[in-house]
């Protein structure tokens, strides 16, 4: 009977030895196998937007490169605030990931947020970036920045600017312009960059920081005057049109950026393979040439110099909502 | 004759088999999805999209807006046999259409619903065709002034043509009013009612509210009825309309295309704009408006007309100078720019193939339904013939799925709960939530382009008076409300003088 026991604890051990032999490796390998199961990728605006366009080509490219399905998760709602909390309170593990925008740099100091900017997420890489547009109705007697400045000044609070809404890139941009230029003028708000841009077709508003996406058709077919981009450098795809800093407003920069975050906390191996694979997918020209019909440029920045480039947004857009005195609570 | 070299030339586009072959995909997904009140034309389209990348141009516009127009047609299937909108636009259809089903007439209204959108699509296509350009660069004529006199009239109209009691009418308009302003204002940022929810920040969905009063109340009210439910399931009667039904039905289609075509251009409106306005037309001019919402024919021929004339010229503005009207519409955009083109109107003269062969390809596609959907009349029919133990707790999970789906977000779902016990409330008092939709749809608009347009006009309001569009809006609404209270203060006098 005992020896019977014994014998079947031995087997009992051998099993179990066997077992976490064989379970071992596994668990050890399992952060180099990442990633073993879908991965989320929370877009926390509706679809049709640019972080939704600019996210889902991240989605299918990198899914070619992990070998599993990166899914697509959006999570519209206040200003991206309800997404990207989502994402800050999920696990750590790789498998859930955030496309963060210009509205990351903005809600600090628009809201209260349910999370913290800096500390509740890892920066991966920054994917893209993309200058707003400054046009003017054809009916406004002016041909450049400078013109444009000047008429503003001798009809103070008289010209109408549309806007994407408060506290939109539209209406930050406008705002920053706004302040350096110290002039005064009306911003009238719109739900979304579309209503504002049929507004200035039909001249009702006169001029805008519009997204260059959503004004190029407009310029081509010369409906909109397009007196300077907003970027830090002239666009590839534009080099005879000048930036708002060159025509006239020295040291203004209004740029959209999109980029891969994940929450605080996620290994750094899993990090380093989502960084390294979208350094190689944003290479590819295909993927580039996507980015620049979005009136945008692929724009890789890795994980070190991220990380500052978001504090730097924070602060920068944090003392033009205090100046400008936007309030959103 | 141009017009007609160029249809020819779009026809010639459309009809090859590669083309109608993703219009056939496009109006099959799209009624499937429009009958599915999980998924709405938005999500498909976004999901779709990167399928489209390999596809020419040409095809995969075909595609998008096949499934665009089908989610439509597919809608107001589910309106009429479940009381279930699927979509927006066809709330309204739910109103005497699920009436004419429970009365065994649904093949009735289903084929009806098939032959006015067919009607309207017709006629819009031809109108994008023909006057395209011209009507779009007249609808950009439309600042907030003209839009908030366009709205006023609605609500004026709404409210003078409310059938029953007034004051339960008005006291709904009023709800509608209050719950429209919940979320962001626009002007200032400030979060109106939201009592902490960042869920209430955007305002609470329109199709929340509305699966929440007429699919979740419905089935609520039928549970507590037993009797009601075994007469509705064993009437299904006979499947195509009456020779009395399409005289019934068709003035009704032409005015709701007119109607839908008008406000299908501007493209500051919404379908269900179109919807209502043709609703409360049709209720106005009926002999006897009491049997609207007892399934008159007419309260389902009109916006169904109307809402797929408003649909179908919303290609307008997109196409001609490239202004997308609504989120579904901006992804199409966004698909034409994934592929090089540059909406506007540079499309008709750089890309004719796409341009007309697109518009053909609507009128295919406006058949195809047609096709696709009179055959399948006795097979949605059918649906109703499955037992309620197993149709309702079907119709709560998809109502509950496509509540979710919209934003992902399980709040809406609870929300939509709140509206179902609240749609309980309201039909046990007596009160009609379609003035309450009203007031939640126009109202917020409203709002919105006052606010601009006296911002604009440093609050002076003469500007709605001086603006000739404007002002034709307003003396209209004002003729309606004399025309409406005229006789009631005539049978006043008459009472108190004799």
């Amino acid at each position: 009977m005992q020896a019977a026991n014994l014998r079947l604890v031995k087997r009992i051990g051998v099993v179990v030895a066997v077992a976490v032999l064989l379970v071992l490796p596994a668990a050890l390998m399992a952060a180099d196998a990442y990633p073993n199961k879908p991965v989320r990728l929370i877009i926390p605006f509706p679809p049709g937007g640019s972080n939704d366009i600019v996210g889902r080509l991240i989605a299918a490219k990198l899914s070619e490169r992990l070998g599993k399905q990166v899914v697509v998760d959006n999570r519209g709602g206040a200003g991206g605030v309800l997404g990207t909390e989502m994402a800050a309170k999920a696990d750590p593990d790789g498998y859930t990931l955030l496309i963060a925008s210009a509205a990351y740099a903005f809600n600090p100091a628009l809201y209260k947020l349910p999370f913290d900017p800096i500390k509740s997420f890892t920066p991966v890489a920054k994917l893209g970036s993309g200058p707003n547009s400054l046009t003017v109705h054809p009916s406004v007697p002016a041909n450049n920045v400078q013109e444009l400045i000047a008429l503003m000044k001798a009809k103070p609070g008289q010209m109408i600017c549309g806007a994407a809404g408060i506290g939109s890139f539209q209406h930050m941009g406008t705002e920053l312009f706004k302040m350096m230029t110290k002039t005064d003028f009306k911003i009238v708000q719109f739900k979304g960059g579309g209503p504002a841009m049929i507004d200035q077709l039909g001249g009702h508003s006169q001029f805008s920081f519009g997204s260059l996406i959503q004004t190029m058709p407009h310029v081509q077919s010369g409906k909109f005057r397009l007196l300077a981009i907003g970027g830090a450098k002239r666009l590839k795809v534009l080099p005879n049109v000048p930036t708002i800093a060159e025509a006239g407003v020295p040291g203004y920069e209004a740029t959209n950026w999109w980029g891969l975050m994940a929450p605080a906390g996620t290994p750094a191996p899993v990090v380093d393979r989502l960084n390294r694979e979208i350094r190689t997918l944003l290479d590819s020209p295909d993927v580039q040439k996507l980015f620049e019909k979005e009136g945008a440029e692929a724009d890789y920045v890795g994980p070190a110099e991220f990380g500052p480039f978001i504090e730097r947004e924070i602060a920068k857009w944090d003392k033009v909502v205090k100046e400008a005195n936007i309030k959103v609570k | 004759m141009e017009l007609f070299q160029n249809l020819i030339f779009g026809f010639g586009v459309a009809f090859s088999l590669q083309n109608l072959l993703y219009c056939l995909i496009g109006c099959l997904v799209g009624t499937l999805i429009g009958v599915l009140p999980g998924i709405g034309p938005m999500a498909t389209i976004a999901m779709l999209l990167p399928l489209t990348y390999n596809v020419p141009p040409v095809a995969a516009m075909i595609m998008l807006a096949g499934i665009y127009y089908g989610a439509m047609y597919g809608g107001s299937t589910t309106s009429i046999l479940v009381n279930l909108p699927g979509e927006t636009a066809s709330v309204i259809t739910c109103i005497d259409g699920y009436q004419m089903a429970r009365q065994g007439r649904a093949g009735v209204a289903l084929a009806i619903a098939a032959f006015g959108s067919f009607f309207a699509g017709t006629v819009c296509t031809l109108i994008v065709a023909l006057f395209g350009p011209p009507l779009a660069n007249m609808a950009l004529n439309f600042g907030s002034p003209e839009y908030f006199s366009l709205m006023m009239m609605g609500l004026v109209t709404a409210a003078v043509l409310a059938q029953g009691d007034m004051l339960k009418s008005l006291a709904m308009v009023v709800v509608g009013l209050l719950l429209g302003i919940v979320g962001s204002d626009v002007d200032s940022g400030i979060k109106r009612f939201c009592f902490g929810f960042y869920e209430l920040a955007d305002g609470i969905g329109f199709v929340i509210i509305a699966v929440g009063v007429f699919a979740v109340g419905e089935i609520i009210s039928n549970l507590s009825d037993p009797e009601e439910r075994v007469v509705f399931t064993s009437k299904v009667g006979s499947l195509y309309p009456s020779r009395e039904d399409i005289r019934q039905a068709t003035p009704p289609i032409l005015r709701g295309t007119a109607l839908g075509a008008f406000l299908g251009i501007l493209p500051g409106t919404t379908p269900s704009i179109a919807t209502f306005a043709s609703y409360m037309i049709e209720k106005k001019v009926a002999r006897d408006p009491a049997r609207f919402g007892r399934g008159a024919i007419e309260g389902v021929a009109g916006p169904e007309a109307a809402n797929n004339a408003d649909a179908q010229c919303k290609f307008i503005p997109m196409l001609t100078l490239g202004i997308p009207a609504s989120g579904t519409m901006a992804l199409m955009l966004g698909a034409l720019m994934i592929h090089g083109i540059t909406p506007g109107p540079g499309v008709m003269n750089q890309k004719p193939d796409l341009f007309w062969g697109l518009i053909a390809s609507m009128w295919i596609g406006n058949l195809m339904l047609v096709i696709l959907n009179l055959p399948l009349i006795g097979m949605w029919v059918s649906l109703l013939k499955v037992p309620y133990r197993m149709l309702f707790p079907a119709i709560m999970v998809f109502s509950a799925i496509g509540i979710y789906s919209t934003n992902n977000a399980s709040f809406d779902v609870y929300i939509a709960g709140m509206f179902g016990v609240l749609g309980i409330a309201w039909r046990l008092l007596g009160c009609s939530p379609v003035p309450m939709l009203l007031g939640f749809v126009l109202g917020p608009m409203m709002e919105e382009n006052l606010r601009r347009a006296l911002q604009v006009s440093e609050g002076d309001p003469s500007v709605f008076i001086t603006r000739p569009i404007s002002l034709a809006f307003i003396v209209v609404s004002l003729l309606i409300l004399a025309v409406m209270t005229l006789p009631a203060v005539k049978k006043r006098r008459g009472e108190i003088t004799g």
